[in-house]
């Protein structure tokens, strides 16, 4: 019972925000707008709490009512990078031509083009999530269930057109495209590979992967 | 016999002194790796602090700077006297094998098994390789390039058994089973997935990853 009331409340806030609801979110949007400026210049480390808080113009306190550490306030930034991602593959996928393991290609290289001037943070993030310093409720990257989604329909779409065969456990594959992802994300922030090199190693282990599936 | 007796009991003085030095110095950095490891696995890597590590082995912090240069240096440590027992345990394993994939598979076994008790300190492990500052410094032990040395070797030893095609790009795809392993601890540690699932799991992508490259 209790539960619907409150749920009810919610809602009646959301319809029309109360003057305290309307100041977190307003603070919530400085704070995230200052993260990811000092983010981009300083990196995630070298990024305060403090500086955030005095950027955005808030007192760090109201830094944490709003968010419960500075791992979750990455997390947003991250998310809203992705979005932007996602939207993008969402945009030209459905005009990709070829076979399923080059549409894979073209796929991870848009990716890896989009990523190219943040992968120090994308790493951050990636850190921040076996760490103990993300809420459970923050999403790290790398487990999103969105990139598995779009990378699972090109699969689909592969098994529908007929090149790729029809028992491959596709959410297997997947796994492993996301492994191999990962790897060459670490080649690019330790190794300074650029995004053609990056795009080259993936493009190899994505033919080795494509070898397993191919309809023969 | 008295002026011989004289720089004799000096020299075993000079030979003790420094041994039971050692031994207490070696006594001390025992005692903080232990309480190291117990908070890194409680606390995860950013949690621990030298302070808390200190309190934990019943010394000072000055103490504990005096035996190792800082948390990065203590965590370091760690990990390499666990990479020098799993090397041990994953080259045992693989001589098990029965083939190349079973020989790749018990060696992963192992490894999850290995880790299978200490989850906690793997996860913080993780933390730390992704971060872009300690990261590289943690991938490019010793210990981590002999662990994917080991998975190279079991597949030069299928292709001289003919079990593996000559042009089998053995290099990327020891790479690959090695992100493979890796890719699956989130399970682990995120899902509390058995060690019965994780053999399984990596079964299939040691088949997958494998498909390609056997012969005729």
């Amino acid at each position: 019972m209790s539960q619907g009331v409150l749920a009810r409340s919610d809602s009646a806030a959301l319809a029309a925000p109360s003057g305290r609801a309307s100041k977190k979110a307003a603070t919530r949007n400085r704070v995230i707008d200052a993260a990811r400026a000092l983010f981009d210049t300083k990196g995630y480390d070298g990024a305060s709490i403090r500086e955030i808080a005095s950027q955005a113009g808030v007192s760090v306190g109201s830094v944490f009512t709003t968010f419960s550490s500075k791992g979750e306030i990455l997390s947003e930034v991250m998310q809203e990078r992705l979005t932007l991602l996602y939207a993008e593959l969402d945009r030209v996928i459905p005009h990709l031509r070829a076979s399923t393991a080059d549409r894979l290609r073209s796929m991870f290289a848009i990716q890896f083009a989009f990523e190219a001037s943040h992968t120090k943070l994308f790493l951050a993030h990636i850190s921040a999530a076996y760490d103990w310093t993300l809420s459970s409720e923050a999403r790290p990257f790398g487990r999103t269930p969105r990139l598995r989604q779009i990378i699972r329909e090109c699969l689909e779409r592969g098994v529908e057109e007929g090149d790729v065969a029809a028992g491959v456990d596709l959410d297997e594959v997947v796994d492993l495209l996301l492994a191999a992802y990962a790897w060459v994300y670490r080649m690019a922030a330790w190794d300074g590979a650029d995004v053609a090199s990056m795009t080259s190693v993936m493009d190899r282990q994505i033919g080795l992967i494509a070898a397993s599936f191919r309809r023969p | 016999m008295k002026h011989m007796a004289t720089p004799q009991a000096a020299r075993e003085t000079t030979v003790k002194a420094p041994t039971r030095r050692t031994l207490a110095k070696q006594q001390t950095r025992a005692k903080v790796l232990a309480a190291a490891r117990n908070l890194f696995s409680e606390a995860g890597y950013e949690g621990a602090t030298i302070r808390d590590i200190a309190a934990a082995a019943g010394m000072s912090t000055g103490a504990v700077f005096a035996n190792f240069s800082d948390k990065s240096d203590l965590f370091r440590e760690i990990m390499m006297s666990d990479i020098a027992a799993l090397i041990e345990t994953m080259r045992d394993a693989g001589e098990r094998g029965k083939d190349v994939d079973d020989a790749i598979l018990k060696m992963f076994t192992a490894g999850y098994a290995f880790y299978k008790s200490q989850l906690p300190l793997a996860r913080a492990a993780f933390s730390v390789g992704w971060s872009s500052d300690d990261g590289p410094v943690l991938r490019g032990l010793a210990g981590v390039q002999r662990l994917r040395e080991l998975i190279t070797e079991q597949l030069a030893a299928g292709v001289e058994r003919g079990e593996l095609s000559q042009e089998a790009e053995i290099k990327l795809r020891a790479q690959m089973l090695f992100d493979t392993y890796l890719s699956n601890f989130p399970q682990a540690i995120f899902e509390g997935w058995s060690l019965d699932a994780l053999q399984a799991r990596a079964k299939d992508q040691i088949r997958v990853i494998l498909a390609g490259a056997r012969r005729g």
